[in-house]
């Protein structure tokens, strides 16, 4: 009278193996769950009895049903346990064949119709024994595809399920199609009229991999360019890919058509968000935050001073190591991957009038203030900090429209192959000490950087900076021996704009 | 200095609420100070001219002047101005300056630091935005500067922006400085000016209407701004946007009879559309120190040869960047856009630029960094 079935729960973006044992014995009658699940979980009791006795299978009235989750010692949440136990319920009754279980692993949750639904992170949750065939909700096939090894098999509701394992029926064939996510229409980059500077810095951007801030009154287009960005990334390399869809699968965002996400996402949060919600986190269920959905794309902070200051300190972690730690005293402490490009947006000051100096409305210690919100660590991590001022308006109006973004993107995919064939990686990731060997300076490149350094212009972080960027610039050019030329040096110049407390106050005296 | 027994009442009397300056004057035309500040606590009536102007003796301001007047400590007044080194005069006061005795609206009281005698050369006032440009903070600097060489004492309100680089200026030449504050002296303002404010404290004049304690409110500034211009000769107004308290300083000098110059600038830089603004209403254009001099009716003729710039001239394409930095604080969008040249020449331009100081950079727009006062 013991069963013991496969499934799996979710915790941050990662699956865990669950073995669900249900036995059925004497005793008073009861049903007990024991295994550390939480409210959500321990819920699944009335619904599996609803479903069960909805279609039709005798539910055992007279007997004690212990349940465990096992290993006890990891927290369960939500409802993706519910199918696994009535498949072990029903086991353990004697309604299914032990044997027609073994190799099978189970998924989703019950409705009290007996339907079987889906659940946040069935990729996760296949993935972690993807050599077993799961039995997963109808609407989940394409995400449990993208991380099975073994057969899926769809299942709409309970009745359909019991009957195939029983042999009474075959497996149903998928007839409903996969929820899917709308495919939000990539914008171009030649909608972008003039701002030549801001355009080539986000090509630099896409092509080094490097982060970017831009620093521009209302208006001005901070926006839009940085939505163009994932477009002119390349797609995301298979490894890559299987991170960012486990990821939207456990955070419950609806995935694209395939089920695997193959283009770099992009992610714009609100500056209301919490450290929780950007980073991941929460007291019961482990969520990834923005900054893990962004895996492998673009985290886009809009109005970036606004942000609270813990919301963006917590950042700091994953630009740092491409991963969030993320732990509660009573769970195990997971790492959910977070490698993305952050691009920043900011006003130069709260009138939004701007940025040119001698037009602005706020005296200088609004200014400091409104500015001096970015840290200065933060600040450090921008390799590209442009300044974008609005375009003129004959511009807009007779503009020619600017290079489109499959043009650019293929400069940035050469660039991009350039330098990993080089380094090994993208040249954000450059280390110190492999500059002598990839980016050697020529005699006017270093002279430059070295008159900034004595006049206190320049740190050694931000000189290692310029270095960088003056590597991406020269691959974009198509140059390809190691040394980087003085104009690409100057260029990179241009594209480290002081901005913070520091800078307003040096601009006063 | 503030030996004087009446220091600590003319402190007191000078931090009455109300804060009006006419009042003030008029109480002390017709009462000795230690008297009028006797009347006042005990409620006693006052001169009939002095009552009309404070509200009568049962007016709501007359009550609350009446408290403040007995609670504040004539004897600590005194000690604190004593301890700042701060001198207090009425306008009865032999030493009162001879421009602000003449003065249609002449401070009552008077709170000096430093030397009064500064007051006895030719004066000039530089004065301008506090939001100002790199450029219009080097104008002042050099007006400053030269103005100082040239023995002439420069007045300023020790703002932010043009006036403190102006007196930075006056520094850089050993020159001398009158600052017309509007707070007390006891907590130098704005705080980055610390070390100006020392300065012209102890080389300098530094003069307030205003005792130890005043804290800096918005509506005594444009007070300030009439005690400013009733001590230069000339005025001279750096930048200014079209509305600015510069503006309201540059109208009192104008009603005193006070020469209003105003250095000229770009139509496309909002810091200059002020001072051009007051050069269509007829302020004479102050394009070169010599235009300043002149007007005092110096002699202007250089003594000395200019200095060697040992920088190289700026190339083609320096000087269009220099051009349409000049009109107007640019981004490099906007320089690349409005030349039309290769983003990585303008770059290349820019950083040259920067390193031979002819331009600077702050978030990202890039501005001349020289003086926009003509080389003679």
């Amino acid at each position: 009278m013991i069963a013991s079935v496969q499934s799996a729960t979710i915790l941050g973006a990662r699956g865990h193996p669950v073995e669900v044992e249900v036995h059925v014995g004497k005793g008073l009658p009861s049903f007990l769950m024991l295994g550390l699940p939480d409210e959500s979980c321990r819920e699944a009791r009335d619904r599996v009895r609803a479903a069960v006795t909805t279609c039709k299978y005798d539910w055992p009235d007279t007997k004690k049903v212990t349940v465990n989750l096992a290993p006890p010692v990891v927290r369960k949440s939500g409802s993706g346990l519910d199918v696994a136990i009535a498949v072990g319920l029903l086991t353990a009754c004697g309604v299914v064949e032990r044997d027609a279980i073994a190799g099978l692993a189970f998924a989703g949750e019950l409705g009290l119709n007996g339907e079987v639904r889906p659940v946040p992170g069935v990729a996760p949750m296949v993935g972690v024994r993807p050599e077993l065939d799961w039995v997963v909700p109808a609407r989940s096939l394409a995400e449990a595809r993208v991380a099975c090894r073994g057969r899926v098999r769809p299942v709409a509701n309970l009745t359909q399920l019991i009957e195939a394992l029983n042999g009474v029926a075959p497996w149903p064939t998928i007839d409903e199609p996969s929820a899917v996510a709308v495919e939000p229409e990539v914008a171009d980059l030649a909608d972008v009229r003039g701002q030549p500077h801001a355009r080539l810095a986000l090509e630099v951007a896409a092509a080094g991999g490097h982060h970017m801030l831009l620093v521009g009154p209302p208006g001005a287009g901070k926006t839009m360019l940085a939505r163009r960005l994932p477009g002119l990334l390349p797609d995301l390399d298979p490894q890559v890919a299987l991170e960012t869809t486990m990821i939207h699968s456990a955070a419950g965002v609806p995935l694209p058509a395939g089920g695997l996400i193959a283009r770099p996402p992009f992610r714009a949060p609100h500056h209301t968000s919490s450290a929780g919600s950007l980073v991941g986190g929460g007291s019961h269920v482990l969520r990834p935050g923005e900054a893990s959905l962004a895996h492998g794309g673009v985290l886009f902070l809009d109005e970036m001073g606004q942000f609270a200051p813990k919301a963006l300190d917590a950042l700091r972690e994953a630009l740092e190591d491409g991963r969030i730690m993320v732990g509660r005293v009573d769970h195990l402490r997971v790492p959910i991957p977070a490698s993305f490009q952050l691009v920043g947006a900011t006003n130069p000051c709260p009138c939004g009038g701007g940025g040119t100096p001698g037009a602005c409305e706020c005296d200088e210690r609004s200014r400091a203030r409104y500015i001096g919100r970015l840290s200065g660590p933060l600040l450090d991590r921008f390799d590209l900090r442009v300044a974008v001022a609005r375009p003129a308006v004959g511009e807009l109006l007779d503009g020619a429209p600017g290079e489109s973004t499959a043009e650019v993107a293929a400069r940035v995919a050469l660039a991009r192959r350039r330098a990993l064939e080089r380094n090994g990686c993208l040249n954000a990731e450059l280390d110190e000490s492999q500059f002598q060997d990839v980016a050697v300076l020529d005699d006017g490149g270093a002279a430059l950087l070295r008159g900034e350094i004595e006049r206190g212009r320049l740190t050694a972080r931000g000189y290692h900076r310029i270095r960088r960027v003056a590597r991406t610039l020269s691959d974009l050019a198509g140059a390809v021996d190691a040394v980087v030329a003085e104009d690409f040096v100057a260029m990179a110049f241009g594209m480290r704009a002081r901005v913070g407390a520091s800078a307003v106050v040096q601009a006063a005296s | 200095m503030s030996s004087e027994p009446d220091a600590g009442v003319l402190a007191v009397l000078a931090g009455l609420p109300g804060g009006n300056p006419r009042r003030l004057r008029v109480l002390l035309d017709h009462h000795e100070p230690a008297d009028a500040l006797a009347r006042l606590i005990a409620g006693r009536p006052l001169h009939p001219m002095v009552e009309r102007a404070w509200g009568g003796p049962s007016g709501e301001l007359r009550g609350e002047i009446r408290r403040a007047a007995a609670t504040g400590s004539v004897a600590e007044a005194a000690d604190w101005c004593a301890r700042l080194g701060v001198g207090v005069m009425a306008r009865a006061d032999p030493a009162f300056p001879a421009q602000l005795q003449v003065d249609p609206d002449p401070p009552a009281i008077l709170f000096w630091q430093g030397d009064l005698s500064v007051l006895d050369a030719r004066r000039v006032g530089i004065i301008g935005t506090r939001n100002a440009t790199a450029s219009g903070r080097a104008t002042a600097f050099e007006l400053g500067h030269e103005l100082a060489v040239g023995g002439v004492t420069v007045v300023s309100g020790l703002a932010r922006g043009i006036d403190g680089a102006a007196h930075r200026g006056v520094r850089s030449g050993d020159g001398r400085a009158v600052g017309v504050v509007a707070n007390g002296h006891d907590a130098p303002y704005p705080k980055p000016h610390a070390d100006l404010w020392e300065w012209v404290g102890t080389d300098g004049l530094l003069l307030s209407e205003w005792p130890p304690g005043t804290t800096p409110e918005p509506w005594r500034f444009p007070l300030r701004n009439r005690i400013l211009a009733a001590l230069c000769e000339v005025l001279v107004v750096v930048e200014s946007r079209e509305r600015g308290g510069s503006l309201i300083t540059a109208r009192a000098a104008a009603d005193r009879g006070v020469e209003v110059m105003a250095v000229p600038g770009s139509p496309r830089n909002r810091a200059c559309t002020g001072t051009n603004a007051l050069l269509v209403d007829g302020a004479a254009p102050c394009t070169s120190v010599d235009d300043v001099l002149a007007a005092l009716g110096l002699d202007h003729r250089r003594q000395c040869e200019l200095p060697f710039d040992p920088r190289p001239e700026p190339d083609d394409v320096e000087q269009q960047v220099l051009a349409v930095c000049g009109e107007a604080p640019s981004t490099l969008d906007t320089i690349v856009s409005t030349l039309g040249i290769d983003v990585a020449v303008a770059a290349m331009a820019v950083a040259r630029l920067e390193r031979w100081g002819r331009l600077v950079e702050a978030g990202g727009w890039f501005e001349p960094a020289g003086s926009r006062l003509e080389r003679s």
